[in-house]
C-alpha cells in the first residue's frame, strides 16, 4: 500500500466513521489538554484537578455506553427502545449522532489499524467505569495532593488512553504501541510518591523490567511481521498456511520454529504486563512501593487490557487448517504450564506475607492464573478439528464460553480488587500502616471500621470463590470451560486439578487478614480511626457488586451480555 | 558494489538483540541497563526495515521502525526521569542496591 492510497482511503469514507467510534478516546485527550490549561489559567486551587479528570471520564463513559448499546439492542436498525435503559442509551446515542453507517457498522477503522466491535466496546466500557471509580477513590482519599493533581490525573487518563487503544488494535504495530501507551505512563505513576525510598525503588525495577520486556516483545514481533509477510492480525493466519506450503506443523519446518519463536517472545510481552510466573517480579514490589490507589489501576485496568489484547491476538491464529491446530495446540499447553506454575508460586508466597498490600499483588498473580486458563481452554477448543468427534456449533458453543468466562471474571474482578485496594488505601490514611497487624480487631472499634471490615470480608471472599459471591460463578465458569477442553487434550485435566488445589490453599491467607480483623484482639492503644460518610457510602456502593454479580439477577444479565459479546467474536 | 542479502540485516538485527540482552542481564548501572533496551529495540528495528526492503512488508515496516524510534526516545525521557530520582533518594544508580522491597 503506498502512502497516496492511504490517504485517499482516510480522506474517502473511513474518516468521518473513525471519528464517530473513536469520540471517547478524543474527550479522553480532550481531558488531558484541558487539566493542563486548567492549571495554567486559573491555578489548582480554584478548580481542583480531580473534577476535570472525573468530568471528562463521565463523558467518554456515557459516550462508550451509547456505543455498546446502540449495537446491543439493535437501535441501529430498528429505533424503538422498551425499556428505561434503552430509552436512556437512545437518547445518548442521539446525542452523539451515532449513525448506523459509523458506529452501528462493526469492523476495522482507521485504515483497519483498530478494530471496531462488540468485544472492544465491552471492554472500552468496563475499563472507562473502572477508571471512573478510581479516580472517585483517589478523590476521596486525597492522593494526589492538589499540587500535584494535575500530574497524576494527566498520567492517568493517557493510560487509560492507551488501554482502549490495545483493547481495540487490528495490528502488531498496535499491539506494541497500545501496550506501550498503558505502560509508559504506569511506569511514571508507580513513582509518583517522588520523596519516598519505596517508591523510587518500586518505580525503577518496574521500569527496568518493563523495558526489558517491551524489547522483547517488539523484536518478537518483527520476526512475526518478517516470517508472514503482514502486520495486520487478520491475515496473519493465511499467511502462515501459505508459507507452510502445505508441511505439518512441527520442530524441524524452520519457518514453524521461527514464528513459535516469534510469538513465545511476544508472549513475554504480555506476561510481564500480566504478572505471569516467570515474568512477574516486579509486581510485588511494584504494588508495595506505589500508593494503593495506584496499585489498584494496575492489578485491574492493566490486566484486563491485556487479557483482552492476548484472545484477539491469539484468536489472530484461529482457522480449520491442520497446521494453525498444530500452532494453536501447542501455544495452549505452553499458557497452561505458565497458568499452573502463577496460580501455585503465586498462593504459596502469598501465604508468607505480612504486609497487605504485598500479599495481593501475590494473589493478583494467582488470579491472572486462573484468568489465562480460560485462555488456554479456547486454544484448544476453537476451530478444533472434526476427527475430535465435536460438531460444528458445539464448537463455537463452548468456544464463546471460554471468552464469556474470562470477561465474566474480570468484571467481578474489577470490583473485588478495587474493594480490596480501596480499604486498604483508606485504612492507611488512619492508621499509616500497611501491615496485616495493624487490622487486628478493627470490627470492634466502631460502625465505620464494622463496614470496612465487611467490604473486606466480601471481597476476599468472592476472590477464593466462595458461593454467593461474584467470584464463585466467575470460577465456575472458567473451570467448566476446562472440564469441556479436557474432553479435547488430557493436559487440561492436570490444569484443572492444580487449579482445584489451589483455590482451597488460597482460602488460608485471605482468612490470616480477616482472621487479624475480625477475631485477634484490638491493641490498647490506638487512636481512633475516623471515616467520613461519603467513603463509607463509596465503599458499600463498590462492595455491593460483588454481592449482586452472585446473588441477584445482575448475575444472568451480566452473562448474557457477555455470551451475546463472545459469541460475536466467533461470527 | 555487493548487494547484502537480507541474511545479512538479520544477522545484525539478532547480533544487536542478543548484545542489549546481555547488557540488560549482566550491567549493574541503571543506565547501562537502558542503553541495552536501546539496543533491543534498534535491532527488531533494523528487522523491521529489512523485511520491508526484501519482503512484502512494504511500507509497513519502514512506519513500524519509525514509531518505535519515537516510543524509544519517549520511554527513555520515562526511565531517565525515574533513575534521577532514584538517584535523590539513594545517592547511587546501582541496580542491585534496589534491594529494600521483598519477601
Amino acid at each position: 500500500m503506498t502512502v497516496q492510497q492511504i490517504i485517499d482511503g482516510l480522506i474517502n469514507g473511513d474518516l468521518p466513521r473513525a471519528i464517530e467510534i473513536f469520540a471517547p478516546e478524543l474527550i479522553l485527550c480532550a481531558a488531558i489538554v484541558l487539566l493542563l490549561l486548567v492549571r495554567m489559567i486559573f491555578g489548582v486551587q480554584r478548580i481542583p484537578a480531580c473534577w476535570v479528570a472525573l468530568l471528562g471520564t463521565l463523558v467518554a463513559f456515557t459516550g462508550v455506553f451509547a456505543q455498546f448499546m446502540y449495537l446491543k439492542t439493535d437501535l441501529s436498525i430498528t429505533g424503538v427502545a422498551d425499556t428505561p435503559v434503552e430509552e436512556l442509551a437512545a437518547r445518548l446515542a442521539s446525542a452523539y449522532h451515532l449513525t448506523p453507517e459509523g458506529v452501528g457498522s462493526v469492523g476495522g477503522f482507521f485504515t483497519d489499524l483498530l478494530m471496531h466491535d462488540q468485544f472492544t466496546l465491552f471492554f472500552r466500557l468496563g475499563l472507562l467505569l473502572f477508571v471512573v471509580l478510581v479516580i472517585a477513590l483517589t478523590v476521596l482519599t486525597g492522593i494526589p495532593d492538589n499540587d500535584d493533581g494535575p500530574d497524576f490525573y494527566t498520567l492517568l487518563l493517557g493510560s487509560t488512553v492507551g488501554m482502549m487503544l490495545a483493547v481495540g488494535a487490528n495490528n502488531l504495530l498496535m499491539i506494541f504501541l497500545g501496550i506501550e501507551m498503558m505502560s509508559v505512563p504506569s511506569y511514571a505513576m508507580v513513582g509518583f510518591l517522588k520523596g519516598r525510598r519505596q517508591s523510587s525503588e518500586a518505580a525503577l525495577k518496574y521500569v527496568v523490567y518493563g523495558a526489558g520486556a517491551a524489547g522483547v516483545m517488539l523484536y518478537g514481533l518483527s520476526l512475526i511481521a518478517g516470517i508472514l509477510g503482514t502486520l495486520s492480525l487478520p491475515e496473519l493466519a493465511g499467511h502462515f498456511v501459505t508459507v507452510m506450503h502445505g508441511e505439518t506443523f512441527g520442530p524441524t519446518n524452520a519457518a514453524a520454529v521461527t514464528l513459535v519463536l516469534g510469538i513465545m517472545m511476544v508472549l513475554v510481552g504480555f506476561a510481564f504486563k500480566l504478572s505471569l510466573v516467570p515474568f512477574h517480579f516486579w509486581c510485588p514490589d511494584a504494588f508495595e512501593g506505589a500508593a494503593a490507589e495506584v496499585g489498584g489501576f494496575l492489578s485491574v485496568a492493566s490486566k484486563a487490557a491485556s487479557f483482552a489484547l492476548l484472545v484477539r491476538f491469539l484468536l489472530a491464529f484461529s482457522g480449520p487448517e491442520e497446521v494453525l491446530h498444530g500452532l494453536r495446540v501447542f501455544l495452549g499447553i505452553g499458557l497452561a504450564v505458565i497458568a499452573c506454575l502463577s496460580m501455585t508460586l503465586g498462593n504459596l508466597a502469598a501465604y508468607t506475607q505480612t504486609n497487605v498490600k504485598r500479599l495481593l499483588a501475590y494473589s493478583t498473580i494467582a488470579h491472572a492464573g486462573y484468568m489465562l486458563m480460560a485462555v488456554s481452554a479456547l486454544l484448544i477448543i476453537t476451530d478444533a478439528p472434526a476427527t475430535e468427534g465435536w460438531t460444528r456449533s458445539q464448537i463455537f458453543y463452548q468456544s464463546a464460553r471460554a471468552v464469556e468466562g474470562l470477561m465474566y471474571y474480570l468484571a467481578v474482578y474489577l470490583f473485588m480488587n478495587l474493594v480490596a485496594f480501596s480499604v486498604v488505601a483508606i485504612l492507611r490514611n488512619e492508621t499509616y500502616s500497611e501491615e496485616i497487624d495493624s487490622y487486628n480487631g478493627l470490627v470492634h472499634q466502631n460502625p465505620a471500621t464494622k463496614l470496612l471490615c465487611l467490604a473486606m470480608l466480601m471481597a476476599m471472599f468472592s476472590l477464593v470463590g466462595l458461593p454467593p459471591f461474584g467470584g464463585f460463578f466467575a470460577k465456575l465458569q472458567i473451570f467448566t470451560s476446562v472440564l469441556y477442553a479436557a474432553d479435547l487434550h488430557w493436559s487440561m485435566w492436570v490444569l484443572l486439578a492444580v487449579a482445584g488445589a489451589n483455590t482451597v490453599f488460597s482460602l488460608v491467607y485471605y482468612l490470616r487478614v480477616l482472621k487479624a480483623m475480625f477475631i485477634n484482639p484490638e491493641p490498647e492503644e490506638r487512636r481512633a480511626i475516623q471515616t467520613p460518610a461519603l467513603v463509607g457510602t463509596y465503599i458499600a456502593l463498590i462492595a455491593l457488586p460483588i454481592f449482586l454479580l452472585g446473588a441477584s439477577p445482575l448475575q444472568s444479565d451480566l452473562t448474557d451480555t457477555a455470551n451475546y459479546v463472545a459469541r460475536t467474536l466467533f461470527r | 558494489m555487493n548487494e547484502i542479502a537480507l541474511e545479512g540485516y538479520l544477522g545484525i538485527g539478532a547480533l544487536l538483540f542478543v548484545c542489549g540482552v546481555l547488557c540488560m542481564a549482566t550491567k549493574r548501572n541503571g543506565i547501562g541497563v537502558l542503553m541495552g533496551v536501546e539496543l533491543v529495540l534498534n535491532g527488531a528495528n533494523v528487522n523491521f526495515v529489512a523485511f520491508s526492503k526484501f519482503g512484502t512488508l512494504g511500507l509497513d515496516g519502514q512506519i513500524a521502525s519509525m514509531f518505535v524510534i519515537v516510543l524509544a526516545a519517549a520511554e527513555a525521557a520515562v526511565a531517565l526521569a525515574i533513575a534521577l530520582n532514584f538517584y535523590n533518594n539513594h545517592l547511587t544508580i546501582d541496580v542491585d542496591r534496589a534491594n529494600e522491597l521483598k519477601g
